[in-house]
Formats: structure tokens, sequence, C-alpha cells
């Protein structure tokens, strides 16, 4: 089994001198192939933080991190957005889809980044839209789609390009209890089905069902819960 | 250019607007520098016309046609070095006729010119004069919507002499007046008549071009290159030779005129551009969330950058069409009298550097887009 992300003694502080303040505190964490993970924390327990540091988002203060055997710390800002592209796939408190892009195009836009080609992009896209049951909706707007669908159709943007790993910030955030669990099984079962590795960062603790593992984000290190 | 373009199908209300307020101000720009160049060439269409480059001026003259006196011994040394046929003396005196037929009064300028050199005028209507015939006179064309005809008798008001139009020239004016083109005979007797301080009969003053010791010249007109016409500057302390261009904005009026209509124009570039940016930048501040998920989905600066240039340059060229359409348009139904007039060159330009100014206007927002974090995209709430 090979691991899709390793954090080793990663921290990270806010300001400096008096002000400075520690959300990460030598932070250690590996998710292996296959993996859903969920990290729970408190509001202001910096799983943001976490995520972004994860997610070639934002650079930790000190410690090191691997991406599917990658390690981030020597890399440009050029070659973070290419890693981003190619090994990391994000979702996004409330969807944050693309207003201007019809449903299927959020899909062909990532793999035209991806310099897929126009047929690979188009099965893919295919393949994954049905999957999630939104293939009906594929030629609709953003602004045309419930909270619900507007999610499932930021999973299948986040598993276009075939993505090391997934990274959610809670995704559930901007729904009800049930569209909220529908939406956490359809990342684990697209993990599943695509046998790569999943984090999601949230504060509701009813979105576990799915969870391979669950860690709590306390005083900047990840606890077992 | 994925983005740019469903970007605009999407919010086709917000980029018609700009396009349609950059229709506006691209077609002012071209309608202005239209009538700039349509305006100058009312004015100087004379010299403008004239096969001369270079014009042989009094030093102390400031370049200005009628200040300048030169005699035979200028345009000889002038000849030396251009050759007979490429040096040619010119008088230029602005004055008053009327006609004795028609009830015109008008304001002209005459150009006394060898009628067998370069700059003998181009006959339109009518018949040319020769060097050795006095009392006949070519004149514009404008002279003919006022009322003159050929045969027509006009006569001078300062001098009291008269000419009968022998023919018509198109597109001859000088500082705004019809150009009357005589011979150097009658040139000499309205000098002499002038000195003597009124109308002479002056038929016998065919020997008179060096005897009078007044300058019988204005300016001597050069078909040269450049290293002849700096020869001919050099040969003599007196005189200065200047371009065609000198000339033409030394024209009384002609720098005022064209000063403050390029001046409007380069304003009208700057608002090109300022509209444009404020524009561009109000929209790239509102979708500073989308660029952050699209930076932190893995899109290059120089994707988005070209994202945000290829917006602005779909939007200046279209904008820029139109009004070009819109324009001929409207020089097709513009009266004859308003002077108007577009040549390729100058069009191309105008279009080139209203382009050059909305792509510099969209620099700012390539900035701001630029400084957007990708960190944005995480822990937000929002669209
Ligand atoms: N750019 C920053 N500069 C300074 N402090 C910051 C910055 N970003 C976050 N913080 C602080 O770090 C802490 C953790 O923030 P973070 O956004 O990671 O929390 P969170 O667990 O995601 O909270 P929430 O559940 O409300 O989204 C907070 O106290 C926050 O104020
Ligand atoms: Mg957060």
């Amino acid at each position: 089994m090979s691991a899709k992300l390793i954090m080793k003694q990663v921290t990270k502080t806010y300001g400096d001198g008096d002000g400075a303040m520690t959300v990460l505190n030598n932070l250690d964490f590996t998710v292996n192939e296959g993996e859903f993970v969920a990290v729970l924390g408190p509001s202001g327990s910096g799983k943001s933080t976490f995520l972004s540091a994860a997610g070639a988002l934002l650079t930790p203060t000190s410690g090191e991190i691997f991406i599917d055997g990658e390690s981030l710390r020597d890399k440009d800002k050029g070659a973070l957005t290419e890693l981003r592209l190619q090994k990391i796939g994000f979702m996004f408190q409330s969807a944050q889809l693309l207003p201007f892009l019809k449903v299927e195009e959020q899909l062909l836009y990532v793999a035209k980044l991806a310099k897929l080609t126009t047929k690979e992009a188009k099965v893919r896209a295919t393949c994954l839209l049905k999957r999630l049951e939104i293939w009906e909706r594929r030629n609709q707007y953003p602004e045309q789609l419930s909270g619900g669908e507007k999610q499932r159709v930021a999973i299948a943007r986040a598993w276009m390009n075939k993505p090391a790993i997934l990274f959610a910030d809670e995704p559930t955030a901007s729904l009800d209890y049930s569209r909220g669990r529908e939406v956490v099984r359809m990342i684990a079962d697209e993990v599943r089905s695509e046998g790569k590795a999943a984090v999601m960062v949230t504060h509701d603790d009813r979105m576990l069902e799915w969870c391979d593992r669950v860690l709590h984000l306390e005083d900047g290190v990840l606890v077992q819960a | 250019m994925f983005l740019a373009l469903r970007e605009m199908r999407h919010s086709k209300a917000r980029y018609s607007l700009i396009m349609v307020i950059m229709l506006l101000v691209s077609f002012l720009v071209l309608f202005v520098t239209g009538l700039a160049r349509g305006l100058a060439y009312a004015n100087i269409s004379a010299l403008e016309n004239m096969p001369a480059n270079y014009f042989v001026v009094q030093s102390d003259a400031d370049h200005t046609f009628r200040r300048s006196q030169l005699g035979e011994s200028e345009l000889a040394a002038a000849r030396a070095v251009a050759g007979e046929a490429k040096a040619t003396p010119l008088g230029v005196q602005t004055s008053t006729i009327t006609a004795a037929d028609a009830d015109v009064k008008a304001d002209i300028t005459f150009f006394a010119i060898d009628m067998a050199g370069m700059l003998a005028p181009e006959v339109t209507e009518g018949a040319g004069i020769t060097n050795e015939v006095q009392g006949s006179a070519v004149v514009d064309s404008k002279l003919e919507e006022s009322g003159v005809t050929i045969g027509s008798t006009i006569s001078d008001q300062a001098t009291g002499m008269s000419w009968t139009v022998s023919g018509f020239v198109k597109d001859s004016s000088y500082s705004h007046t019809p150009v009357v083109y005589i011979n150097q005979l009658d040139w000499q007797a309205m000098k002499q008549g002038a000195v003597q301080g009124g109308s002479s009969d002056s038929t016998d003053s065919t020997d008179s071009t060096d005897s009078t010791g007044n300058a019988p010249y204005n300016v001597i007109a050069l078909k040269v290159s450049s290293a002849q016409a700096s020869e001919i500057a050099a040969q003599q302390q007196s005189v200065e030779v200047i371009t065609q261009k000198q000339a033409i904005s030394s024209v009384p009026g002609y720098a005022a005129e064209q000063n403050s209509l390029l001046m409007m124009i380069a304003f009208l570039f700057v608002i090109a551009a300022v509209v444009l940016a404020v524009f561009f930048y109000v929209i790239t501040i509102q979708k500073t969330s989308q660029f952050g998920i699209l930076k932190a989905m893995g899109t290059k600066m120089s994707y988005l950058a070209w994202s945000v240039v290829g917006q602005v340059l779909i939007l200046s060229v279209a904008s820029l069409a139109l009004s070009l359409l819109l324009t001929f348009g409207m020089n097709m139904g513009l009266p004859d009298t308003m002077p108007f007039q577009l040549d390729g060159q100058t069009m191309i330009l105008t279009s080139l550097l209203f382009i050059g100014m909305s792509l510099l206007g969209s620099l700012i927002s390539v900035a701001r887009v630029a400084k957007v974090d990708a960190l944005e995209a995480i822990g937000r709430t929002g669209a």
C-alpha cells in the first residue's frame, strides 16, 4: 500500500513575535491509498489551515509534506500549481463552481488544463456525471442547480483529472442533513471506485458513517478519536 | 480562450454594455481623427498637393512663406545644387478679390509660379495659362461654388489688377482660402504696383525682375534629396531649408487648429483606456474568489492573464470593427461642405493605437489577478 499523503512534523505559525499563533504544531499524518479520512475540530481549531497546507496552497512554517511520493518543499509557485492540477482534487465549502460554465464544461475545463484530448475528456466527464447522477443536468448553469447537485458537480470536477488525493473543506456545510450525508457517501464511493484517497474536514460528527478513519484536530495536532 | 469566451457568453449584458461604450469612444476617436485630417486638408491642400518636398525660406522668416523674401541670387544658388527643374520660385500673397459679373467677394491667396515648372497647376476644367500672357489666372474650384465661372473677371482689391479666369483646379487651399494661380509677369506687376502705392499701368514691366531691386519671390520650392537640401542650406547664410511638413505646420492657423484637435484625440484615447480599465478592474474585483478557485484548481497565471487580455482584445477589436463601419456610413452621409478625410494609413494607425490603449487598460486587471492567492478558495463561503 502506498501513501498518498505524508505530513512530517508540520508546523504553521501565523504572525510573529508576541502575537504569534501556532495553529499546526509538529503535526504528523499519513493517508494511504483507498482511505477516506475525516478530520474533525471546532471552529477556529485550524482545519482550513491544515487542509491548505496539505493541499499545497499554503507553505508551512516548518516540516515536510509529500503528495503521492513528491515532496513539496523545493517547489516554486508554478510547480505547485502544476502539482495541484495533476495530483490534487479540491472540494470547497459551498461547491464554488464557476458561474459561467455549464455543468459539463466545469469538468471539461479541468481536462483542458491537464491537456487531456477532447475525446478522453468527454468520456471521463460522461462517466463521472452519470455515476453521480447529474448527467441530465449537464447543460445547466450552476445557478440552476440545488445545493446538493452543486456539490455533486464539485465532486465530479475534483475527480476529473484522476488526482492522487482529494481534499474536501466542509463539503456539507451548506447542505441539510440528508443531502450532506448523500454527498459524503458519494465521496466515499468515488474513493473506492477510483482507488485513490480523500481527506475531509468537517465540524459535523453526523457525517462520519463512511469514513475509514476519524481524527480530531486539537492543539495543532491530529489525535485518534 | 475557453474561459474568456464562455464568460462573455454567460454575461452578455455586462459585456455588451462595455462594448457599446468602447464602440462609442472608438467611433468618436475615428470621427474626430477624420475631421482633423479633413480640416487640415481643407486648410493647406495646395501645399500638401505640391510636388515639392523642401522649401527654401529666408532664415529670419520663422518658416512663414509670406514673411520670407528671396531673390534671383538665392534661386540661382538653389538651382546650382538641385538642377534647373527641381528648384522653382513661389510667390505668396493673401488678398481679397471681387468678381465683376458675379456678386462675389472672397479672401484668396495668390500663388505666383513658373507655369512651365513643376508647380504648374493641374487644371481640371478650362485651360491653363502660360508664362508669357498676362491677365489670366487659374483658380481653385471653391471659387466656382461662389459663382465664379470660366471667363469671369476677378479683380484684386489691393492693387486693382484684374484677371480673366481661364481654368479651375481642385483641392488648392492655403490657410483655408482658395488659391489663385498667376504667372511671374503678373506677380512682378503686382509687386511694382504695390511699391508705387496704387493701381498703375504695369504692362511695360517685362524686364523688371532684377532692376527693381526688391526681392521677387517669397520661397523656392525644391524637389531634392535630404543631402541636397542640407547642401543648399549650408551654402547661404540668409536662408533655411524646411521640409514640406514644417512648411505646412507654419501656415498661419494650421498648428493651432490641428493641436486642439490632436489634444481631443489624445484625450479620447486616454478616456478609452481609463473606461475600459475601470470596467475590467471592477469586474475583476468581483471575481476575486473565482480566480482563487481557478488557481487552487491548478490554473496557471499565464492562462488567466491571457484570458483577461483575450476578453479585452475581443471587445476592442469587435467594437472597433463596428465603429469603422459606422464611420464609413457616416462619411457617405456627410455633406460635402463638412471636411472629413480618413486614409487607410491613418485608420490603421488609429485602430492599432486604440487596441494598444485598451490592452494597456487591461493590465491593471491582470496585475490584480496576479495578486489573488489560491488560498482564497479554502475556508470561504461564497458563490
Ligand atoms: N492568514 C491568517 N493570518 C492570521 N491568522 C490566521 C490566518 N488564517 C487563519 N488564522 C487563524 O488561525 C486559526 C485557525 O483558522 P482556520 O481557518 O484554519 O480554522 P478552521 O478550523 O478552518 O475554522 P472554521 O471551522 O471556522 O472554518 C484561527 O484562529 C484564525 O484566526
Ligand atoms: Mg475553515
